[in-house]
């Protein structure tokens, strides 16, 4: 279901292609949902021309649109690092540390969750739940599940030093 | 808003809909038996067993939502405690509204609401009116547990872009009211919920400003608000208003009941009444908040005499004013005939002021030179629809369009002219109703959110008549005629002759394209799509009335729908979309030259007889003259005064130059109006009139609805203009004296068969009425034409195709069509008095980019707009809304000119001008026009010199 | 009165007849002069009167006969001159 992750930029943005994507699926019953993710596939975020390209198409509103976009932590409204870590802070990783890994990550990087290095390269990301318990604490790098993960594994998969 | 309180109004907030349905059913509510119809929530019927159930997300006029979990109660017999504003009542049902179990949790809920929330309800501008606190004291909330320090909203900015109100994000609870209220009742959605969760919150557009979001400032959502978030900026600076006054809205046809609310004699706010027929609690930007321009500064108070209008004004007595008129007619009268003197009567004028004039004018003045602006705007209307159908009005109420099943609206734009109305038949659309848009612009209702027109005939301006006789055209070919409906309704040689005519190869839909430019297979299918209904309503505006063939094209609707039989029930017939708050009333109420009220010829002897038994003088059986008559007949020098209620001739008539001369040519014009306008300008005497809020009578609105006006601050000038009138015909040597407005209603319901059973005390009881409104329909007449038509039988007449005079050529190749805009009110005089300035401060040309690129013109550039009459000049807009070769502009601004510009090509049967078909030319120009120029100086040199205080 | 206001009242005419000329002729011409003396006030239809004293130029077939009908009887009003 997760792809894995593309860096696209956000100077990336292609009105024509967009308008191509939409058209696409504009005819599924519900279109909205895999519109935005197709879009979000191809460009890596959702910003503004998106929101307003897909509710001229789609005839809805900008607010509308904006609405949806906003409600799903997936979706972006600006794009994300060249690498998304997102680490997991649901019960059974907190008993397995994930705080404390959190906050290594935090300093190791220089930014705090959902934040994104001044280079651009790493975005830090929580999630709740990868339903990876056995192997808490549990991590997600660029879509690739992390099991027993810890920072300098993390590190190394988005080519940092710990 | 919680129960409003004023003049014994209550109403109750029952927190979910009504419903309808054949099914009752009857349950328990806290011991108490409730029937109700199936699909009523539990909220709902324990509101009508006298119970109020706690609640915060919901409110009546919305669907409900079962956020809030404020509502919960027990059901016996299940478990868990539902919302009951979300559960359908059912019978056997044994309900408790209030147990300890349920106190808890709605104290719970309270109790996290208050722990996000500002605790400065003494300060508050909502303290009084904020059901947050009615709910924190309904539910007996004495602690907040968790206290105030943790995660908060408290330091949100606050939105005050919109003039009219703030919206301040730390007071919101995220009940989604606003959201609700934009997207069912306005039908905008511009506003959402941004994020989830406890970072929920209101957000306008992509999280903007309201001011440039998608939001039209309707205020729906204010209404709908039950905190402070979103609020009025006069409640801010004013507190709660103390009393209320229902009364009728004076803006548009919609005619919208609202409560004006008051603190001593100021107006702090206007509510849409909840029960107002028409509107049924909802309104526009204008109607709710535009109201300001009744007690602007310059609002003109004293009467003024000057003896030319190159003079300053000079303000004087009442009485020195009223004589100096009475006076002076009488000397034109005895110098130039009885002919020479005549007045044109407002449609924003109540129906019993309108009533007065016309009568003064053919008692006391003894002629029939009496006329209104329904003549450059609906007159065709009234021809059309009496000579079809027998009455001269529209055929339906608003409520009708919730059964229609296919909507064709003709030459209007209601999303910005009629917008209550729009959003309910946009509500329509979304329920599944189809729509056809005939307009040569691409106007919003063709595509906006939620609603698009399965067809839009973008024809070219002047070709109305043939695009409707296409259209007949297959209708009669494809066999698609409702031939029960006619043989029963209609004569049938008549039907013969008119299905002969329409089918001839002229009026096919292959030849119109050629004339019309609208696509054959196009025009086809929008034939048969509104043959095919069941239920197919026509609306339509001034783009079908403003042509020189507007009756003709009246008619051809007309003979359209029953040729498909969709007259005599809900959601069919043919709507006119009235503009002035009153120009319907006004020509109910004889202020035609040729009619009576009720529109009765004034050469029929019995009806002249009628009134010169009721009012006791001889009376002139010739008709008068029409308003551009009145004009031509100045310039021969026969017409030579003239007496101008409420409306702005010289801005709102075509061709400026004519209606100049013409009042150049009088010896003594008098205006009575709010403020000085265009036509002060030419004028001898100006008489201070009173807004709405200063009155007691009534309007009828476009469904031919009769609502109240009642007053609620006194006169600003002392006198309201049904005092002026009576003493104005006494001078005249007619007395007239009423000591109330319910008095002349009493003597119109006298004289008028229509209206027959109208009375004040009938419309306090009621609300309202649509007439006929007479023993046969003691309560009023929704729905006209059940079973026969008020003529009989309805008439087929032939609509051939006569192209206006008017054509393009090489020095004016553009044509050159006219509308309005949602914030601004016809020529301007109340809405440029408003903060509404800031959503629009200048009329536009709009012009399509291939027009623009051919002459150089890019967005904003300044380009004369030169026609056979005259020329002005304006921005131009760049835009894809009008097709090559049609441009458009708005006329709110009297420095526009788009009056200079437009032809005095009229229709012809009415004299209604052509105002929606001018050949045009447009280029660039690096200065105001000449004309504008003058305007300039004119308006600088109107003084007025104030008596000095003694 | 101005030739201008006649050259107005031709217009007006011709317009009239220009709806009814689809139907037969003698209906068109009756429907003409019917609408004129509905809705002409009596200072219009005398100049008309007097327009068609002077050969009644411009005029199309139809609106000629109508007009002839409609306008012939009304004298230059008296009535409107010299007192109430």
């Amino acid at each position: 279901m997760l792809k894995k992750h593309s860096p696209h930029f956000h100077d990336d943005w292609d009105p024509e292609s967009a308008r191509g994507i939409i058209e696409q699926y504009k005819g599924l019953e519900g279109p909205l949902l895999p519109i935005l993710n197709a879009l979000q596939e191809r460009f890596g975020h959702l910003g503004d021309p998106a929101v307003r390209l897909v509710a001229e198409i789609l005839n809805l509103t900008r607010a509308e649109v904006h609405g949806v976009v906003s409600f799903y932590h997936d979706y972006r409204r600006e794009p994300a690092g060249r690498h998304v870590i997102k680490v997991c802070r649901a019960e059974a990783c907190q008993s397995m540390g994930c705080e404390d890994l959190v906050g290594r990550l935090e300093r190791a990087l220089g930014i705090h969750l959902s934040e994104t290095t001044h280079d651009r390269r790493v975005t830090l990301e929580e999630v709740y739940c990868l339903g990876n318990c056995a192997l808490s604490p549990s991590a997600m790098v660029d879509g690739e599940l992390l099991g027993r993960a810890s920072e300098e594994k993390i590190l190394a998969a988005v080519g940092e030093q710990a | 808003m919680s129960l409003h309180t004023g003049n014994g109004f209550e109403v109750i907030d029952r927190g979910t809909p009504e419903r309808k349905s054949e099914k009752q059913v009857t349950l328990e509510i806290d011991g108490q038996s409730v029937t109700v119809p199936a699909g009523t929530s539990i909220m709902h019927a324990a509101s009508l067993a006298g119970i109020q159930v706690p609640k915060l997300c919901a409110t009546d006029s919305l669907e409900p939502f079962g956020s809030c979990r404020l509502c919960l109660v027990e059901i016996a017999g299940r478990n868990g405690t539902p919302a009951s504003c979300t559960t359908p009542a059912e019978s056997g049902m044994r309900v408790s509204t209030q147990t300890d179990r349920l106190a808890r949790l709605r104290r719970g809920v309270m109790e996290l609401y208050i722990s996000d929330h500002p605790l400065d309800c003494l300060t508050c501008s909502a303290n009084g009116d904020c059901e947050l606190q009615d709910m924190a004291g309904a539910v007996g909330l004495r602690d907040v547990r968790y206290g105030y320090d943790g995660e908060n909203h408290l330091d949100a900015v606050k939105d005050e872009s919109n003039p009219y109100f703030t919206f301040d994000p730390a007071r919101c609870i995220v009940c989604s009211r606003c959201v609700r209220a934009c997207e069912e009742v306005q039908g905008t959605f511009a506003l959402t919920i941004d994020g989830r969760g406890f970072a929920s919150v209101v957000s306008a557009g992509m999280n903007e400003d309201f001011l440039d979001s998608e939001c039209v400032s309707c205020g729906a959502c204010v209404q709908a608000c039950p905190t402070a978030s979103l609020i009025e900026k006069t409640i801010v600076q004013h507190g709660q208003p103390q009393r209320s006054v229902i009364t009728t809205c004076a803006y548009c046809g919609v005619g919208c009941s609202f409560e004006a609310e008051l603190q001593g004699n100021s107006v702090v706010r206007m509510t849409p009444y909840k029960d107002g027929k028409a509107n049924h609690g909802h309104s526009c930007v204008k109607g709710r908040f535009a109201w300001g321009y009744a007690t602007h500064k310059e609002r003109i108070t004293k009467p003024m005499l000057r003896s030319s209008p190159k003079e300053a004004w000079r303000e004087v007595t009442w009485d020195e004013a009223l004589d100096h008129v009475a006076s002076e007619f009488k000397r034109i009268q005895a110098k130039y005939g009885r002919g020479a003197i005549g007045g044109i009567t407002s449609s924003r004028c109540t129906n019993e002021e309108t009533y007065l004039v016309q009568k003064m004018i053919r008692a006391a003045f003894h002629n029939n030179n009496v006329d209104t602006c329904a003549r450059v705007c609906h007159s065709p209307t009234g021809y059309g629809l009496k000579t079809t159908l027998g009455t001269s009005a529209g055929t339906q109420d608003f409520d009708s369009v919730n059964e229609a099943d296919l909507i064709m609206v003709i030459g209007a734009n209601p999303t910005d002219a009629h917008p209550v109305f729009a959003s309910r038949m946009k509500r329509r659309i979304r329920e599944g109703a189809k729509l056809i848009v005939i307009d040569p612009r691409q106007i919003d209702l063709v595509r906006t959110p939620h609603v698009a027109a399965m067809h839009h005939l973008q024809l070219l301006p002047g070709s109305n008549v043939a695009v409707a006789n296409a259209l007949a055209h297959v209708v009669v070919t494809e066999g698609l005629v409702n031939t029960k409906f006619i043989s029963e309704r209609c004569d049938p040689t008549e039907f013969e002759a008119w299905a002969q005519f329409v089918s001839r190869e002229e009026n096919s839909p292959e030849h119109v394209e050629k004339i019309s430019g609208v696509p054959a297979p196009e025009l086809r299918a929008a034939a048969r799509l509104y043959a095919k209904g069941p239920n197919s309503a026509i609306y339509y505006g001034l783009g079908v009335t403003e042509h020189s063939q507007g009756s003709t094209m009246v008619i051809a609707m007309a003979n359209l729908a029953m040729a498909t039989g969709n007259f005599g029930r809900n959601g069919v017939g043919v709507n006119p979309l009235r503009g002035q708050n009153n120009v319907q009333g006004s020509c109910d109420m004889g202020s035609f030259p040729h009619e009576f009220s009720g529109y009765r010829h004034v050469s029929e002897d019995a009806t002249r007889a009628l009134f010169e038994s009721a009012w006791g003088v001889p009376l002139d059986p010739e008709p008068g003259l029409r308003i551009p008559n009145m004009f031509d007949a100045a310039v021969d020098g026969t017409f030579k005064g003239l007496y101008v209620q409420g409306e702005d001739i010289v801005q709102s008539d075509p061709n400026t130059q004519h209606v100049a001369a013409g009042l150049e040519a009088m010896e003594c014009i008098v205006v009575h109006d709010l403020f000085l306008n265009e036509t002060a300008a030419y004028a001898h005497v100006f008489l201070p009139g009173a807004s709405f809020l200063e009155k007691d009578g009534t309007f009828t609105n476009a469904e031919r609805r009769l609502g109240r006006v009642r007053k609620a601050i006194p006169p600003m000038a002392g006198m309201t203009e049904l005092d002026v009138i009576c003493k104005l015909s006494t001078l005249f040597g007619y007395p007239m004296h009423y000591n109330h407005a319910s008095e002349v209603m009493d003597e119109i319901a006298r004289v008028t068969p229509t209206f027959a059973g109208v009375s004040f005390a009938k419309l306090d009881e009621l609300g309202s009425v649509q007439w006929p409104c007479n023993e046969k329909a003691p309560e009023g007449t929704p729905v006209m034409h059940i079973g026969s038509f008020v003529r009989g039988k309805g008439r087929f007449v032939l609509t051939e195709y006569v192209p206006t005079d008017e054509r393009t050529g090489p020095r004016f190749p553009l044509l050159l069509t006219t509308g309005r805009i949602l914030s601004q009110y016809n020529v301007g005089a109340q809405t440029r008095r408003t903060p509404n300035i800031v959503w629009h401060d200048e009329d536009v040309l709009e012009i399509h980019p291939h027009d623009a690129e051919n002459r150089g013109i890019r967005e904003g550039d300044r380009v004369a707009l030169v026609s056979r009459s005259g020329e002005t000049s304006m921005r131009a807009h760049i835009t894809e809304r009008v097709q090559p070769g049609v441009v458009y502009t708005t006329f709110h601004h009297p420095e526009s000119g788009a009056n200079v510009v437009t032809t005095d090509y009229t229709d012809w049967a009415t004299g209604c001008p052509e105002y929606k078909v001018t050949a045009v030319e447009v280029r660039l120009t690096n200065h105001e026009s000449s004309w504008q120029e003058r305007l300039d100086h004119l308006h600088r040199i109107q003084r007025i010199e104030t008596v000095a205080a003694e | 009165m101005s030739s201008s206001t006649t050259d107005t009242l031709v217009r007006m005419a011709n317009d009239i007849s220009n709806f009814f000329r689809i139907q037969p002729e003698d209906q068109a011409v009756a429907g003409t002069a019917d609408h004129i003396r509905r809705y002409w006030e009596p200072r219009m239809r005398a100049k008309m009167a007097e327009h068609l004293t002077h050969g009644g130029s411009g005029l199309n077939a139809i609106a000629l006969k109508a007009c002839e009908r409609a306008c012939k009887s009304v004298s230059s009003a008296p009535i409107y001159r010299g007192g109430t």
